[in-house]
């Protein structure tokens, strides 16, 4: 009875925490006129969307859903939804800048790139406001003193005319993951380059070896495609095999101390011969009974 | 002469047939209230066991252990129970290696609860495991270097002592069960059977039963001083406020002896009351038990001066917190109560003559066993709730811990274990030595070896 008590108040405070949820949702967020009459004057071009997609990516996508469609790591407003893109481009550029509730401010976003935002969100539920996506061809070259890498971007037909104006990403490959170097973006020049320094403070492998990547993602004119160059550029990674291969209390089962394993089982040995003694001394009390009956 | 002799035997017989009748009582006679007792725990057991299926299907979320007190109510209860067991050493042991003779009719007692509490906190260590699947885990990756592995270890070794000294000395007495016990049930008769390992009280056997009996009361003391020194190093080899201490091993020992004898003389009470044994276990055995109390209470109030004032003098910033919140913050009510209400006022009051009495005794040692709980509980979370590392975003309850309806069901449950275990014990075998108590009436072994052939 108390149980389900217990689990009748649960269901009540469930409901008392959703219902104030829905409650903060759909009190209406409203937007001045003026702000709501905001034009926006970058029009929708792939750059600026694939700017705007880098973005959603990176802070929009964690709550809002790779989808928009609000089924984040936590439920929120489906960008997708006919409700919000009906609002204007303004509303929609306040309400980003601004935030609300559990929507963040991205103030600190420059104004061109919360424009490129809203551009974004437009090409999401009309892809065909932007051609499609065509393969181009991404090769590495490497050049020393300062350690560099050049990406060269060129059209993937026999043409082999180089891309401007094209974002490459660049990163290390480490353990778990891909640590970013260079800029946020970094666009080719006229003749389809761009050039990253790499740090020399990175550490690599035990020979110092770094695996530079190079990325086109989240371009909307363009398909993703990656190359990489492995260099010996890193610090070397200093490994202490002397001190952590040892047999040590914090060691691996495998690396128990020998003081540790004598001990441990000479106690445990004296203990359990002694149980035996005493089982194996129960046998002869039987077998001493049994010539008495004889 | 030959008169006066068979006279003096046949008295001797009587007697014997006296005790005999006496001690095979809770076998015999099956009381009303007995039935309603087994199944009020065994009611106790299936809410606990349905509470952790529950626990099962849901994990152990339905528990308020979270991330920061990931210890709650079963590790208390753990340690509770391994403290409670130590008494089977301190009787049946260190008491004999002393030549003390009053607790001959107490040893069993003793015996029968270190057996049922080590199967209790052995029961609920696996309760505590979110994934009880993996338990296997640690016999094959277990690393020696964990105070862990040395409690899984020390801990089995301790029940299988325990059940030896428990069983061993019973031999003789099961022998005359297996004679007497003729209108039992076919599997009790088979069962006394084999475990007489056919005795016929030969001074061979005696002497074979003697030298094992010794090989284990020599064997217990530094086990049982391990298993509650090494549940205290899972504690005190750690870093924490509250936990990082050089005394854990004898403070734990200390409280153990205290919370076993109380729990002696609990027993002692109800089989005293329950079957009119009031001959065998005298006002005299209340007596000493609560002298003995006392005395493992001093030990213990010499050791909580140490554990708690040092700090307190010291007030270290983090073990000055987990001082402040012991002595005047969330958990002071407990503390001062498990202080002075479950150690101070006992030992104060069993210094008198008339609160050694049975009834006196009972009620103090029913306080001295609730405190010993709320203690283990006090060990485990307040520290807990004390992480080294500040900790972030973490949701408001994750920073305090109450027991929830499961867990503290279940934990209720594992009570009920322990008492069953004791209680079916009851039920077949003799909770008083027959063979040790007839020889101590004077009674000759040749009149008991033929009595049990």
């Amino acid at each position: 009875m108390q149980m389900r008590a217990s689990i009748n108040i649960l269901i009540i405070l469930v409901c008392i925490v959703f219902s104030s949820e829905i409650v903060a949702q759909t009190s209406p967020w409203l937007v001045s006129e003026s702000d709501a009459a905001k034009i926006n004057s970058f029009p929708v071009t792939p750059k600026n969307v694939a700017v705007g997609k880098n973005i959603f990516a990176q802070s929009c996508v964690s709550c809002h859903g790779s989808k928009a469609d609000g089924n984040g790591l936590m439920k929120s407003t489906s960008l997708i939804s006919a409700v919000f893109q009906k609002q204007t481009d303004g509303a929609i550029f306040y309400k980003l800048s601004i935030g609300k509730g559990q929507m963040p401010s991205f103030k600190s976003l420059k104004e061109e790139d919360r424009w490129a935002l809203v551009n974004y969100l437009r090409v999401l539920v009309n892809p065909t406001m932007v051609p499609a996506a065509v393969d181009v061809k991404l090769d590495i070259t490497t050049s020393e003193s300062p350690n560099s890498v050049t990406a060269f971007v060129t059209a993937s037909d026999s043409t082999k005319t180089p891309i401007a104006d094209i974002d490459v990403h660049f990163y290390v490959k480490r353990d778990f993951g891909m640590m970013r170097i260079g800029h946020a973006s970094n666009p080719t020049s006229a003749d389809g380059k761009v050039t990253v320094v790499v740090p020399d403070d990175i550490i690599g492998n035990s020979e110092g070896n770094l695996t530079i990547v190079t990325k086109i993602e989240n371009n909307f004119l363009y398909n993703d495609v990656e190359s990489s160059v492995t260099k010996q550029w890193g610090k070397q990674l200093a490994t202490y095999d002397e001190q952590f291969n040892q047999r040590e209390l914090w060691g691996a089962q495998d690396k128990a101390p020998i003081w540790l394993l004598l001990l441990a089982n000479a106690i445990i040995l004296g203990v359990w011969s002694a149980i035996f003694y005493v089982i194996f001394s129960l046998a002869k009390l039987k077998k001493a009974g049994k010539i008495f009956t004889k | 002469m030959r008169e006066v002799y068979r006279k003096e035997e046949q008295e001797q017989r009587l007697q014997l047939e006296q005790i005999v009748t006496d001690l095979t009582l809770p076998i015999n006679k099956t009381y009303p209230s007995f039935k309603i007792w087994v199944g009020f725990l065994l009611l106790l057991i299936a809410v606990g066991v349905a509470m952790y299926v529950q626990q099962l299907i849901y994990g152990l979320s339905v528990t308020d252990m979270r991330d920061i007190a990931s210890w709650g109510l079963y590790i208390s209860d753990f340690v509770f129970l391994i403290a409670v067991s130590l008494v089977g050493s301190l009787i049946t042991a260190i008491l004999k290696l002393s030549n003390v003779k009053w607790t001959t009719p107490l040893t069993r007692i003793a015996e029968v609860i270190a057996v049922a509490a080590v199967v209790g906190a052995l029961t609920i260590i696996v309760v505590d495991m979110g994934r009880p699947d993996r338990l296997w885990h640690i016999f094959v990756y277990g690393r020696i270097q964990s105070p862990i592995v040395w409690d899984i270890i020390v801990v089995n070794t301790y029940l299988v002592i325990s059940l030896l000294l428990l069983y061993l000395p019973m031999i003789p007495d099961i022998a005359l069960l297996r004679q007497r016990m003729n209108n039992k049930p076919k599997w009790q008769q088979k069962t006394y059977q084999i475990l007489s390992m056919g005795w016929q009280g030969t001074d061979e056997q005696f002497k074979i039963l003697e030298r094992s009996i010794n090989v284990l009361i020599v064997l217990i003391v530094p086990v049982a001083l391990a298993i509650h020194t090494v549940t205290s190093w899972l504690f005190a080899t750690t870093l924490r406020p509250g936990w990082d201490s050089t005394i854990f091993g004898p403070y734990f020992v200390s409280g153990a002896f205290m919370v076993g004898a109380a729990a002696v003389i609990l027993l002692m009470f109800i089989v005293r009351i329950r079957y009119n044994y009031a001959k065998y276990i005298t006002d005299y055995h209340f007596d000493m038990m609560a002298k003995l109390l006392v005395l493992t209470s001093l030990v213990y109030l010499y050791f909580n001066i140490n554990e708690y004032l040092v700090p307190a003098y010291k007030m270290k910033t983090l073990d000055g917190e987990h001082i402040n919140g012991l002595f005047f913050g969330h958990f002071s009510s407990m503390f001062w109560f498990v202080q002075i209400a479950g150690m101070v006022i006992p030992i104060f009051l069993m210094i008198f003559k008339p609160f050694r009495k049975p009834k006196a005794v009972l009620v103090i040692s029913i306080f001295v066993i609730i405190g010993a709980f709320l203690k283990r509980f006090l060990i485990v979370t307040p520290t807990m709730l004390h992480p080294f590392l500040p900790v972030q975003n973490y949701p408001e309850s994750y920073h305090h811990y109450t027991p929830t309806i499961p867990e503290s069901l279940i934990v209720v449950g594992s009570f009920a274990g322990v008492a069953l275990v004791i209680t079916l014990f009851l039920k077949v075998f003799p909770i008083i030595p027959i063979w040790e108590t007839a020889h101590e009436k004077g009674i000759s072994n040749g009149i008991i070896k033929n009595s049990c052939k």
